[in-house]
This record gives structure tokens, sequence and C-alpha cells, in this order.
């Protein structure tokens, strides 16, 4: 395959659901962040604080789903830790030289294993408390646990998030276009998921 | 919390004489429909706040040697100076703070997430049949004509008594009650009790306090989501003026 040969890098379905989860995580944290801060302003945007209760309960269901169906596609890879992944952060993975020489990576590179399994990790349990905070299946018991861990998991990925459309965008042009088109030049993959292209054999 | 000229209300057990016109006065008022309750072998009834009562009077049966000792405490929102529930509310003016320093609710407000429940230290916020919250609000609309609340008004002995926070302090310390409760605890209560014995007798926890959780989401947790973000955000940006974005060029001399 010549180097200008486009190969696919993510599925139509992966593109859909990786979107879902991005529109969702933003209605949740701009709702979050006015709960928290009583933003009256982001309140009559949703059409007050009632009815943005809905849209944030609602939109975490959007979110929990489309988070669940992404364990199929990136939990297996992303708990393949090896010496190369080791190295890779080692290197910090090479962006805080301005020549890059990092390790080989598969098609997630040691940094965005991490990143993935600390979202899943705090996807989980923003679900389930959330969950426990708006049905309280058990009167009383958990809500406070739940609030506190709700609380904890918002502030992960209000960190973490931000970190990845950084990384997705700005720092790494020609990455964005995955979410778009689903497709990279098989030279950009050679360079940042070399393992992976040898796998697949392009 | 920052009032002057607070307002509160002193409740004396010792000049309680559990006639519960107080509980009667402050539905009257508040046009909260009367419940159906059993008989428990108590005269205490019912056996606890509920969303169309919002103060009760507690009988307190403490057997001693020779008969039994009855204590009567008027049950309610503590009116708290530093209030968990308005602390945990997610809407604003769902709970706000009156001019006299009471805290009332505005149901319209309400999204009836309920937190308001677990952050009060008192066990007060009960909910409607429609989620919203239920509890006293000292009478905010009594107040602002000038009347007493309801509960003061109606209660025949001065076991209930609204007026200047300080003066009543001062009245109840004058009456020989060396220590008043809440006259300290949570930045101050709004209700504030004049107690012969500990407080735990009365069904009162020797030092209230916001759940540790809510202080620590609200000390740590809350500042460090803006702090978090806008961290990451400067950071990003300070990465990109000094190292830019990966040069796909560079990497090639590599190859
Ligand atoms: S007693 Fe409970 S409901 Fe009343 S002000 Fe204090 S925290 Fe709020
Ligand atoms: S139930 Fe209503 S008053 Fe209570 S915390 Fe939620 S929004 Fe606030």
């Amino acid at each position: 395959m010549s180097n200008n040969a486009m190969v696919r890098k993510a599925s139509s379905f992966e593109i859909v659901n990786h979107w879902a989860l991005a529109v969702s995580f933003f209605v949740l944290a701009v709702s979050g962040y006015a709960f928290l801060f009583h933003l009256e302003g982001v309140g009559s945007v949703f059409g007050g604080f009632n009815q943005m209760r809905a849209v944030h309960n609602w939109a975490g269901v959007v979110f929990a789903v489309s988070l669940f169906l992404t364990i199929f596609h990136y939990l297996p890879v992303s708990l393949h830790f090896t010496s190369d992944d080791a190295a890779w952060f080692g290197k910090a993975g090479g962006y805080f030289s301005k020549r890059a020489a990092v390790p080989p990576q598969d098609e997630l590179n040691a940094g965005q294993k991490l990143y993935y399994l600390v979202v899943l990790a705090a996807g989980v349990v923003i679900s389930a408390s959330g969950i426990v905070i708006w049905l309280r299946p058990w009167a009383k018991s958990g809500i406070l646990l739940s609030h506190l861990l709700h609380n904890i998991s918002f502030d992960l990925m209000v960190i973490a998030i931000p970190a990845h459309i950084y990384l997705a965008t700005l720092a790494n042009p020609g990455t964005f276009r995955i979410m778009v088109y689903g497709t990279v030049p098989l030279s950009w993959a050679k360079k940042r998921h070399a393992k992976w292209v040898q796998r697949m054999g392009f | 919390m920052t009032t002057t000229n607070r307002k509160a209300l002193l409740i004396s057990p010792e000049l309680c004489i559990g006639c519960r016109g107080c509980q009667t006065a402050c539905k009257a008022w508040n046009q909260l429909p009367g419940t159906k309750t059993v008989n428990r072998g108590t005269v205490e009834n019912p056996p606890d706040l509920t969303p169309q009562l919002y103060n009760r009077i507690r009988y307190v049966e403490m057997p001693s040697e020779t008969s039994v000792r009855w204590l009567f405490v008027n049950q309610r929102c503590m009116h708290c100076g530093d209030a968990g529930c308005m602390k945990i509310c997610p809407a604003p003016g769902a709970l706000y703070r009156t001019k006299e320093g009471a805290v009332a609710f505005d149901k319209d407000k309400c999204i009836g997430c309920k937190l308001c429940v677990e952050g009060c230290p008192f066990d007060v916020p009960r909910y409607d049949e429609k989620g919203k919250i239920a509890k006293c609000h000292l009478c905010f609309d009594r107040i602002a004509y000038g009347l007493l609340p309801a509960c003061a008004k109606t209660c025949p002995t001065g076991a209930i008594r609204y007026g200047e926070r300080d003066a009543l302090v001062e009245m109840a310390k004058k009456a020989g009650y060396q220590k008043v409760y809440g006259e300290m605890d949570l930045e101050g209560l709004g209700a504030i009790y004049a107690f012969r014995d500990a407080p735990k007798i009365y069904g009162y926890a020797e030092k209230p306090g916001i759940p540790e959780s809510v202080v620590f989401w609200h000390k740590v947790l809350k500042p460090l989501s803006y702090i978090g973000l806008g961290g990451v955000v400067a950071a990003s940006l300070i990465h990109y003026v000094a190292f830019g974005p990966k040069k796909d060029e560079e990497v090639k001399k590599d190859e």
C-alpha cells in the first residue's frame, strides 16, 4: 500500500458513538458546573433548573450507554500494557522534546490507554453514583457516598477530558479527522501506531 | 452567616405542657392537611416530622425511681447559621436566607433532588408527593407583615418564643441556663434550646455538624473542579506555545 493511501482507524459506529460521548459529556459538564455554582444564566439556557435536572439525568443515560459500548473496542487493547508503553511514558510520549523518537505504539498509544482506563473508571463511578442520587434505590443510604464519588469523578473528568481534546486536536494535527472520517493516511499511522499497522498488515 | 438583627426561636422544654398547639397552628397557617395516625401507646403523635408536619412535639419519657419524667421538645428546622441543606442544594433560590436569618424555601425553584435531606445535621427536610422540599420556614410570610410565627403565637406557656436572637440568648441565661443549645453551633442556630440536661436526652447531638463528606466536597472538590479545568486549559496553551504540535516531518527523518 502506498504511503498516501488512507487506512481506517475508526468504524462509523465508533465515530457516532464517540460523538454521543462528546456531546453528552459537554451537556453534563456544563449543567454540572451550573448545579455546583448556581449559574442561573446556564440554567435559563436549559429552560430552568428543573428542566436542566431532567436533561442532566438523561444525558447521563446517553453517556453511560455510549461509554459501555466503547468497552468492546478499547478495553482489551488498553489493558494490554507492554514494555514499549513503559518506555513511552519514560519519554513522556515525546511531548516535551522537539525531536520525538518514541517507541512504536499499538492501536492506542500508552497515554491513550491510560486515558481510556481513567475515563472508563471515572465514567462507571459517575454513572452508578448518578443513578443512586437520581433514583434513591436504598432510600437514604448510599446517597452521601454517591454524592462524594460523583463529584470526585467529575473533577477527574474535567481534568482528563480537556487534556484529551487538546492532544487529539491542536497538539497532534491530523488526529481529529479520525472522529470525522475515521481514516488516516498510512504514513501518519506508520509513525504513530507502527505496531498496529504491522499487526493489521496494511 | 452575616445577618445583623438576627431573629430566632427560643424553645424551653421545661415550660412546655405538651398541648401541641404549635403543631396545629402551623398546619392551619400553612394549610397542611391532617394525617390519620395510630395509637402507639404514647401521646406523642405523629412519630416524626412529615411533609405535612413542619414542627411537632417530641415526647421523651424518662423513667425515674419514683415516677416518670416527661420532656416535651419542639422539633423543627433549626435555621442553622451554616446550613447543610443550603450548602448541598444545587438549585439557586430553592433554599434561601430570609433577612431575619431563617432558611426558607421556594417549591417552584426546588428541583426535587432531595440532597438537602442528606446535608441536614438534624434530619429535618421532608419532601412532598411531588418530590419537593417541605419544612419549617419560620413563617417568613407572617414575619414580613409583623406577625409572630404561628407556633410562637399559639404557644400558651412561652415554651416557644420568637424575637431578637441575642435577647433570647440572654433571656435563657438569666433564667438560669448556663448553656443554650445552638448558641454557637453551626454559626449559631436560629432555633435555640434551653435544655436542663444533656442535649442527647432531648434527642439532639452534643455537637451537631454538617456531614464531613459535604464539607470536604464544599471546601475541596468544588474549587478543584474549576482549578483543574482551568489548569488543564492553561497547561495546554503553555505546551502549545513552548513545544508546539507534533510535527510529522521531523519524525520522518527517523524513518
Ligand atoms: S436544620 Fe436542617 S433544614 Fe433546617 S437550616 Fe439546618 S440544615 Fe437546613
Ligand atoms: S430537594 Fe429541592 S431544596 Fe432540597 S437540595 Fe434539592 S433542589 Fe434544593
